[in-house]
C-alpha cells in the first residue's frame, strides 16, 4: 500500500471500528472486536516503516485527490455542536464560549477568503518523526485498548454502582487513536486543527466517563484549558494566513522564524504547552487520574499529552535562540522542577505517576524551546522511552488497583510476595523510566551538556534547576521502588489474588514490558537511522553523533534496566534463603510482619513512606509552580507579539 | 596509557585505599576520644570476619540488592578514571546510593526502613550538589572526562572555591559522619540501632563495608578533580579533609533530617549554584 492509502486507513479505520464498537451491546462480541481491530490498527501502523523507506518526508494528499473542501468547517461546526450541547447540558458555560470563539475565527477567515486554498497534494507531511509518532500511537494504543477490556470487566464489578456504558468507552478510545494518527501526519494547518480538537474532545469524554459530579468538574477543567490552547491555534491559524507558505506546517520548520512569523508560532506553542499540560495548565492531567486507568494510561503514554510536545517538537527550529523559545523552554523547565518538588509529597500512585510525566514533559518542552539538534533529539528520545514506559506503568497500576482496591502507594506493602509477576512488570516500568538510558537518564545527561553551551545566566539557571529537579526524582521514584520490593510471608487467600489477574492484562502488559527492553536494546540503531537524521535534517546541522555511547555502554545501561526485574523475579521463584525475623528490639516479630506487643497482644508493622512534611507543603508548591509558570507564559506571549 | 588502564587500578585499589582510610579514621577517632585505638587493618579483619559468618536476610532480594550496590559503587569508579563523561558517572553513582536504600527498605523492619528513608533524604540532599559540581567543572575546563580535567591548565580549586566549599560540606554527608549521619549510627544504645544496616548481616554487611571503601575512594578521586594540577596534591587535600571531617565527626551530635535537607540545600544553593551563575555571567 501507498503512505498516502495506509494513513488514509489509519485515520478511517478506529473511527469505523469505534462506531462498530458503540452499536454492540454484548460485551464478548465487542471484546472480540476489539481485539480484531488492534490487531489491524497495528499493522497497518507497522506497514509504515517499509512505505516510508529510507525517504527524508514524503507529501501526499488524500487518495483520490479527494480534496477536504468544505468538509473541515462542517466538522469543526460539528465538534463546536458538541461542546455547546454538553456546556448546556451540564450547565458549564465557559467551554461554549470558549468554543464558540474559536469557531468563530476559524469561520471569519473562511467567510472573508482570506484562507488560503490548501493545496491538494501536500495536505499531509509524513517524515521521520511522523514515523516515530505513528508507531507509538499505532502499537502502544491498541494495547491499551486490548488492556481495557480486562480492566474495565474488573472496575465494573468493583464498582456496580456505576452504570456500565463500555460500549461509548471502547468507541472514544479509537476515535482518539483516529485523531492523534491525523494530528501526526497533517501538514495543512487548518486540517491539523480539526485533528487538535478532535482529541481535546476525546480526553473530554474519556475523563468524565463515569459521569459523577467529581470527574464531569475535571472533564470540563480538561476541556476548557485545552479549549484555551484551541483558540491560540486557530489564532495563529488567522495570523498565517497573510504569510506565504499555504498554511502549511513544514514551512513553520524551516530554521529560526523572523519577527513576522513569530507572534503565530508564540501562539502555536501556547497550544503545545496546553495539551502536555505545562504548567500553569497541569491541573487537568491530574484531575484526569479519577478516570479509569485506561484513559491515564492512554493520555500519558500514546496521545494527547504526546500531541502537545510533538508540535512543540516541530517548531524547536523556528523557536531556537528567540525570547519565545526560551519562555517556552522555562515554562518546561520548571514545571519538571515543580511537579518533582509535588510529587515528593503525593501517596496516591497514579498522581505521583502524573507528575512524573509531567516533570517528563516539561524536560521535553525545554528541551524544544532552546532549539539545538541535540536537544530535539533528546526530546524525542524522551517522547519514546516515556510513551513505553509510562503505558505499561499505568496498565500495571490499573490491574494492581483492581486487585486490592486501593490507589495508594502506602498500601503497595510487600507487593513483590503479593503479586510477584505484576510486580516484575512494575519494576521494568519504573526502571524504564529512571533508571535505564532514556528513562530519563541520558535524556538528562545530554540535556546538561547541551545546557553547558548555553550562554550567559539562562544556561547556569537551567543547569541548577535540573540538578535539583532531577535529584527529586530519585525521592519519589525510590519511595515507591521500598514498596514494591518489600516483602512479608502472605496467607493463601493473599497468594490467589494475582491469578484473578485477567488474560487481556497479562498478553498486553507482558509484551510492553518486553518493548521498553526493546527500545534499551535497541537505542543504537533508532537513533543512527531514525532520530539522528530526523534532527540534522529539521536543523540543516552538520552530522554529529548524538549518542556518544559505546554498544559496551548500552549493554550495561541494558543490564541496568533489567536489574531490578531480574532481581525480584528470580527471588520469587527461588525463594529458599536463610531467612531471619526482623530486629524488634527484643520483641518476637514473624516473616508476616508480626510483632509481639504489651501483655502477650500482637501488633502488625506498619511503614509509611517520608513525604517531606514539614520541608515542603506540596499543594503551595503547586500553586507556586502555577504562578511562576503562568508569569513565563505571559511573557513569553508578550515576546511573541514582540516578534522577539 | 589508556584511560580504561586506570578504571581497572580504581577496581584493584580503590577497596585497599577505602580500607585503609576507614582504619586510619579509626585510630585518629580514637586518640581524639583518649584511647588507643585498633590496629590500621582492622577494618580488612573485619569484614574477613563478616564474610565466615551466617547471612540471614529478611527478603530474598536483599542480597541481590547490596551486590548491585558494591558493584555499581566500584563501576562508578572505574567508569570516573576510565575515561566516562563526568555527569553520566553522577548518576551512576546516585543509582549506586539508591541500591543500598532499596536493600535496607525492603526489608521492611521498623529500624532498617526508617534508616531507609533517610537514607533516600540523604540522597536527595547532596545529589544536586554532585551534578552541579561535575557540570562546573566540565564548563570550567571545557573538558568532559576525568584525563580531560587533569590535562586542564586551569586550577579547579581557584576558578569555583565556592563549588569546593560546598564540596567539604557535602562529603561529610555523604560519608555519614556526624552531625549528618541521620541514615546510620555506630553505637547501639542511640535511637536507630544500627539505621539502615539493622537487617544486615554476615556477607551482606560486608558488601556494605566494602561499597563504602569504594565510595571513599571516589570521593578522594573527587577531591583530586579540584587539585587537578597534580594527584598528590589532591590527595593531600583530601587527607586535611578528611581529618578535620573526623574532628566534626567527634564534636556535633546528630541533626534532625528537615535540618539535614535544608542546610544542605541552602549552602548547595548559596555556594555552589550562586559560583555556577557567576561562572555562566561572567564567563570564564
Amino acid at each position: 500500500m501507498t503512505l498516502s492509502n495506509l494513513c488514509a486507513a489509519l485515520i478511517a479505520l478506529p473511527i469505523a471500528l469505534g462506531a462498530i464498537a458503540f452499536l454492540i451491546d454484548r460485551t464478548a462480541l465487542r471484546s472480540a472486536l476489539v481485539v480484531t481491530g488492534s490487531v489491524i490498527v497495528a499493522a497497518l501502523s507497522i506497514a509504515t516503516i517499509p512505505a516510508f523507506g529510507g525517504a527524508d518526508s514524503a507529501f501526499f494528499g488524500l487518495p483520490g485527490e479527494l480534496e477536504p473542501g468544505a468538509a473541515l468547517p462542517a466538522i469543526e461546526i460539528a465538534l463546536t455542536g458538541l461542546v455547546v450541547v454538553f456546556g448546556l447540558y451540564y450547565r458549564r458555560f465557559l467551554a461554549p464560549v470558549l468554543a464558540l470563539t474559536q469557531l468563530s475565527i476559524s469561520l471569519y477567515l473562511e467567510l472573508s477568503g482570506r484562507l488560503p486554498e490548501a493545496d491538494p497534494g501536500r495536505l499531509f507531511w509524513f517524515d521521520r518523526l511522523s514515523l516515530v509518532m505513528v508507531l507509538i500511537v499505532g502499537i502502544i494504543g491498541p494495547l491499551i485498548c486490548v488492556n481495557a477490556i480486562g480492566y474495565m470487566r474488573s472496575y465494573h464489578r468493583a464498582s456496580p454502582m456505576l452504570r456500565g456504558r463500555r460500549n461509548v468507552f471502547f468507541a472514544i478510545l479509537f476515535v482518539f487513536l483516529s485523531g492523534m494518527f491525523g494530528l501526526v501526519v497533517s501538514n495543512y494547518l487548518p486540517l491539523l486543527l480539526v485533528f487538535w480538537e478532535i482529541t481535546t474532545l476525546c480526553s473530554f469524554l474519556l475523563i468524565g466517563y463515569t459521569r459523577t459530579d467529581e470527574t464531569i468538574g475535571y472533564a470540563f477543567r480538561a476541556l476548557n484549558m485545552n479549549l484555551v490552547g484551541g483558540i491560540g491555534f486557530a489564532a495563529a491559524i488567522a495570523l498565517l494566513a497573510d504569510q506565504p507558505g499555504g498554511l502549511q506546517l513544514v514551512e513553520l520548520t524551516r530554521g529560526p522564524a523572523g519577527a513576522a512569523l513569530l507572534p503565530a508560532i508564540a501562539l502555536l506553542a501556547l497550544a503545545g504547552i496546553t495539551k502536555s499540560a505545562q504548567m500553569p495548565f497541569s491541573s487537568w492531567l491530574i484531575g484526569a487520574m479519577y478516570a479509569p486507568s485506561p484513559t491515564s494510561a492512554l493520555l500519558h503514554s500514546s496521545t494527547m499529552v504526546k500531541a502537545g510536545v510533538f508540535l512543540l517538537l516541530r517548531l524547536s527550529p523556528a523557536m531556537a535562540g528567540s525570547l519565545v523559545g526560551y519562555g517556552v523552554a522555562f515554562v518546561g523547565m520548571l514545571t519538571f522542577l515543580f511537579v518533582s518538588i509535588v510529587a515528593g509529597t503525593e501517596s496516591n500512585t497514579k498522581k505521583v505517576l502524573a507528575y512524573s510525566t509531567l516533570g517528563s514533559l516539561g524536560l521535553i518542552v525545554g528541551c524544544a524551546g532552546i532549539g539545538t539538534p541535540e536537544l530535539a533529539w533528546v526530546g524525542v528520545m524522551l517522547i519514546i522511552f516515556h510513551a513505553t514506559a509510562k503505558g505499561l506503568l499505568f496498565m500495571v497500576v490499573g490491574t494492581i488497583e483492581n486487585r486490592l482496591y486501593t490507589k495508594n502507594m502506602e498500601n503497595f506493602d510487600a507487593l513483590l510476595s503479593l503479586m510477584p509477576r505484576v510486580s516484575t512488570l512494575a519494576l521494568v516500568g519504573i526502571a524504564g523510566m529512571f533508571i535505564a538510558p532514556f528513562g530519563v537518564v541520558i535524556a538528562k545527561w545530554s540535556a546538561i551538556r547541551a545546557f553547558i553551551d548555553v550562554p550567559g545566566a539562562p544556561g547556569a539557571v537551567l543547569i541548577v534547576i535540573m540538578a535539583f529537579g532531577s535529584s527529586l526524582t530519585i525521592f519519589y521514584w525510590g519511595k515507591l521502588l521500598i514498596k514494591v520490593l518489600s516483602a512479608r510471608r502472605q496467607t493463601d487467600y493473599e497468594r490467589s489474588i494475582e491469578r484473578r489477574v485477567s488474560r487481556y492484562e497479562w498478553l498486553t502488559e507482558a509484551p510492553l514490558a518486553l518493548g521498553v527492553l526493546a527500545v534499551t536494546a535497541f537505542v543504537g540503531p533508532i537513533s543512527d537511522n531514525v532520530i539522528g537524521p530526523w534532527a540534522l535534517g529539521s536543523f540543516s546541522a552538520e552530522p554529529r553523533d548524538f549518542l556518544h555511547m559505546a554498544p559496551a555502554m548500552v549493554l550495561f545501561m541494558l543490564g541496568a534496566v533489567m536489574f531490578l526485574p531480574a532481581v525480584a523475579y528470580w527471588s520469587w521463584r527461588h525463594p529458599a534463603y536463610d531467612h531471619a525475623d526482623f530486629y524488634a528490639s527484643g520483641r518476637s516479630a514473624t516473616p508476616a510482619h508480626v510483632m509481639g506487643a504489651a501483655l502477650g497482644g500482637i501488633r502488625r508493622v506498619t511503614l509509611r513512606n517520608y513525604y517531606m512534611n514539614g520541608v515542603v507543603n506540596g499543594a503551595l508548591a503547586f500553586r507556586a509552580g502555577t504562578a511562576t509558570c503562568g508569569l513565563v507564559l505571559v511573557a513569553m506571549l508578550a515576546a511573541g507579539a514582540m516578534g522577539l | 596509557m589508556h584511560p580504561i588502564f586506570f578504571g581497572l587500578l580504581f577496581l584493584a585499589l580503590a577497596p585497599v585505599f577505602g580500607g585503609l582510610v576507614a582504619g586510619a579514621d579509626r585510630i585518629v577517632t580514637a586518640r581524639m576520644q583518649s584511647r588507643v585505638g585498633p590496629p590500621l587493618l582492622q577494618p580488612f579483619y573485619d569484614a574477613g570476619k563478616l564474610f565466615s559468618k551466617t547471612s540471614r536476610q529478611i527478603n530474598p532480594v536483599q542480597e541481590p540488592l547490596l551486590l548491585g550496590h558494591v558493584t555499581m559503587m566500584a563501576v562508578t569508579g572505574a567508569m570516573l578514571l576510565g575515561g566516562t563523561d563526568l555527569i553520566l558517572t553522577t548518576f551512576v553513582f546516585a543509582l549506586a546510593a539508591l541500591l543500598l536504600v532499596l536493600a535496607a527498605g525492603s526489608a521492611s523492619s521498623p529500624y532498617s526502613f526508617t534508616g531507609a528513608e533517610r537514607e533516600l533524604i540523604v540522597l536527595l540532599a547532596v545529589e544536586p550538589f554532585f551534578i552541579l559540581m561535575m557540570a562546573a567543572i566540565c564548563k570550567v575546563t571545557d573538558a568532559s572526562t576525568y584525563g580531560g580535567v587533569l590535562a586542564s591548565p586551569k586550577l579547579v580549586a581557584l576558578e569555583i572555591p565556592g563549588v569546593l566549599l560546598t564540596f567539604l560540606l557535602v562529603a561529610v554527608v555523604k560519608l555519614r559522619k556526624s552531625p549528618f549521619d541521620i541514615s546510620t549510627s555506630h553505637h547501639p544504645h542511640q535511637e536507630l540501632v544500627k539505621g539502615l544496616t539493622t537487617d544486615m548481616s554476615g556477607r551482606l554487611l560486608a558488601y556494605v563495608e566494602i561499597a563504602h571503601w569504594y565510595e571513599t575512594a571516589l570521593l578522594a578521586a573527587f577531591t583530586v578533580l579540584f587539585f587537578n594540577w597534580n594527584v598528590g596534591l589532591g590527595l593531600v587535600a583530601f587527607a586535611i579533609g578528611y581529618l578535620a571531617e573526623v574532628l566534626v565527626d567527634n564534636s556535633t551530635s546528630r541533626i534532625k533530617w528537615q535540618l539535614l535537607l535544608r542546610f544542605t540545600w541552602t549552602v548547595t544553593l548559596l555556594f555552589c549554584a550562586g559560583n555556577v551563575l557567576a561562572l555562566f555571567v561572567l564567563g570564564v
